[in-house]
């Protein structure tokens, strides 16, 4: 067996990769010496690192090696071969995950509740039955400061303490898995990776607020993460770990499973619980507030996955410790889920207060293909942050300040293929779509301010729509019902705030710089381009290219369907779209 | 069986870490990208060489854009990642890094940052 391993990866993107024939180089270079037994020379797939030129890592030190060259490399494998540990071109990162919430996720088998207690599963719900008493844990709670990450951040203690200083001889705690934004699944991770640490958490929280009923509310199109939480859930009762007298004490609680049909108002807290109470999923007013007057009138604490999993960390920790992690006001870690134009799609933990920057070019690898132009945070309720604001920290206030949401996790990062004014006809096109239509604010409104996103994209608009659009985003705000229409404008007003040129351009100019607005965009041929191959004619769905292969090809713009499937054939460039 | 406080502090203590391990990475992003598939061929790999090395389950690592991800740790060995995992290189895994306790090329993923 090898003694060292050396691991070789090129991270340099702007030539052509160079790992092989470094691999070489330090293969000969070990050889020379003589050690090709006692070190092995791997290429690596990936070492996390970006854009750092050649980088070498040393296993078993886990050390990293970073902008590298001939020379550099030489320096290290001699002192490798002389048995010494090289001090020299370490690499420390700028920033690191901070693993909290996904702590076992990946490490260990979701569906063994032995796997879990292993881990110091349950030790957490030990603690609490035997050290502690619910007025101490809500104490432990507000030191912590965590807040609520299933998007608003309301402090989890002060809920929790709602709940229980109202009397009442029923009282439930619901879990929200609800997770509907469009590219946020780190709900469904958690829950798929680590079932019992909701589970846990939600254990405790009934603890606190007195429960004697808890309810998982999970939606139907996460058939996996169903599965093993209801496993998670037969394992507990077994182990009596729910049930009557929870191991052995005077607390008991029973759990349920309820399946949400996949609307995105059910994630709201109000139209969940009519929704678990077997009605039409849609909101109320509040106040009352459901610590007050929630499942079947009863006070209910409705908390996110995320949150929950936080609990038994933090009643294992202590408050204090996880205080120490994160901002002023947003402690703790936050799990995002990034896709998109992004090198590395995944999800990571970060503590707050990290900038989007380090997440997105640190962490993920920066952008896919071209160059980044936004991030999208926060979902339908959420906003576009522009590439020059990706320095701010992320924290609860910092995004809002900049017309975004923290939201639930979600972080969609667009470049400049992608057409601001489309992507907010998309949200708004979801969120309209997703309006219970309970409050005509909302339904309404939405509706209202699409036709106006459309006039824009399809180029029948005037300057004086974004005015109306204004109107409209302000009136939902004040006057919706619920989260859904009170948020619906964000994407629309933000992409307003930073991109209002590319609305003007569409408006006056009846352009679209990225060509995603498929009515703004012409396609023609380039006669001097053209070899008459005859593809285009070949592939139009709609049979829009007239001509032959003497005569050479032409576009009918009246019979084009602008699909693009011309331009995606030619093999000559010969399209033009413009 | 159920548990009690005592018994359930003595069981979370009991546990021994184990030496060799496989881990699979299979929430939906990983069964997405195949990882059911490479469970079973890394189960029948072990089982056709005799070998006695369990191969698990687990949730996402986070890593989505590497699925199917595998997990080995060998005796003598650190734990390494496998990313993008198809029938080959699940087979190369066991032939090379269980038996052979090698790394192979152009294959790890390192996440440890």
């Amino acid at each position: 067996m090898f003694e060292k391993i050396i691991l070789i990866k090129d991270t340099d993107l702007t030539q052509e990769d160079r790992t092989r024939t470094i691999y070489a180089f330090v293969l000969d270079y070990i050889r020379e010496k003589g050690q090709q037994d006692r070190i092995q020379v791997v290429r690596a797939a990936d070492l996390g690192v970006h854009n750092k030129g050649i980088v070498i890592l040393l296993l078993p030190e886990k050390i990293i090696y970073a902008g590298l060259d001939e020379l550099k490399i030489k320096n290290i494998c001699d002192s490798l071969c002389n048995g010494d540990i090289p001090k020299d071109f370490v690499y420390q990162p700028k920033v690191k995950q901070n693993r909290i919430v996904l702590q076992n996720c990946g490490k260990i088998d979701p569906e063994s509740i032995d796997d879990y207690i292993k881990n110091g599963g349950y030790l957490a719900l030990c603690k609490v039955l035997t050290e502690l008493t619910p007025d101490k844990i809500i104490e432990e709670l507000k030191i912590s400061g965590l807040r609520g990450r299933g998007g608003a951040g309301f402090p989890t203690y002060l809920k929790w303490k709602f709940t229980r200083e109202i009397k009442s001889d029923t009282k439930f705690v619901i879990c929200n898995g609800d997770e509907g934004d469009p590219g946020a699944y780190m709900d469904r991770s958690i829950l798929e990776g680590d079932p019992h640490s909701v589970l846990e958490g939600l254990i405790i929280a009934s603890f606190v607020i007195g429960a004697k009923k808890a309810f998982f509310y999970i939606r139907a199109e996460y058939p996996l993460a169903v599965e093993r939480i209801n496993k998670a859930i037969s394992d507990a009762y077994n182990y009596g770990l729910l049930g009557n007298r929870i191991l052995d004490t005077e607390f008991s609680l029973d759990v349920e499973v309820r399946l949400g049909a996949g609307a995105f108002v059910c994630g709201e807290e109000t139209a969940l619980i009519a929704s678990i109470e077997g009605k039409r999923g849609t909101p109320r007013p509040r106040p009352p507030y459901p610590s007050v007057k929630g499942l079947w009138d009863k006070p209910t604490v409705i908390n996110n996955v995320e949150t929950l999993a936080n609990i038994p960390r933090i009643i294992l920790n202590g408050g204090k410790w996880f205080s120490s992690i994160g901002t002023e006001t947003s402690k703790g870690t936050k799990v995002f889920a990034i896709t998109g134009k992004i090198r590395k799609s995944g999800l990571v933990e970060i503590p707050m207060g990290t900038t989007l920057y380090d997440v997105v070019f640190e962490l993920c690898g920066g952008a896919s293909k071209k160059e980044i132009k936004a991030v999208q945070t926060g979902g339908p309720s959420g906003g576009v942050i522009p590439k020059e604001l990706l320095n701010t920290p992320i924290d609860y206030e910092n995004l809002q300040k900049l017309g975004s949401i923290m939201g639930s996790g979600g972080m969609i990062v667009m470049d400049e293929d992608d057409c601001m004014v489309d992507v907010a006809k998309f949200y708004l096109g979801f969120c309209v779509d997703e309006s219970c239509g309970k409050c005509a604010p909302c339904r309404i409104g939405g509706f209202q301010m699409l036709n106006y996103l459309k006039k824009i994209t399809e180029g029948k608009a005037q300057i004086s729509d974004l005015e109306k659009i204004k109107k409209i985003a302000y009136a939902m705000q004040k006057a919706s019902l619920c989260g859904l229409g009170q948020t619906a404008s964000n994407p629309v007003l933000s992409s307003l705030r930073y991109f209002e040129k590319e609305y003007i351009e569409h408006i006056e100019n009846k352009h679209c710089h990225s060509g995603k607005c498929s009515s703004l965009v012409v396609y023609s041929i380039l006669e001097d381009k053209c070899k008459r191959c005859g593809l285009c004619f070949v592939n139009c769905p709609v049979s829009a290219i007239s001509g032959d292969k003497e005569k050479g090809y032409s576009i009918v713009q009246e019979k084009c369907a602008k699909c693009g499937r011309c331009f995606e054939v030619c093999k000559f460039k010969a399209i033009l779209k413009k | 069986m159920k548990l009690n406080i005592k018994t359930l502090r003595e069981k979370a203590n009991s546990f021994y870490e184990e030496k060799e391990w496989i881990k699979v990475g299979m929430a939906t992003c990983g069964i997405a990208a195949g990882a059911q598939d490479i469970f079973n061929i890394l189960k029948e790999e072990i089982k056709k060489r005799n070998l006695n090395i369990p191969v698990k389950k687990c949730g996402c690592q986070g890593s989505c854009y590497a699925e199917p991800l595998v997990e080995v740790k060998v005796e003598g060995l650190l734990p390494i990642t496998y990313g993008r995992v198809d029938k080959d290189l699940a087979i190369k895994i066991v032939e090379k890094h269980v038996v052979g306790k090698m790394l192979i090329n152009d294959a790890v993923y390192y996440f440890d940052i």
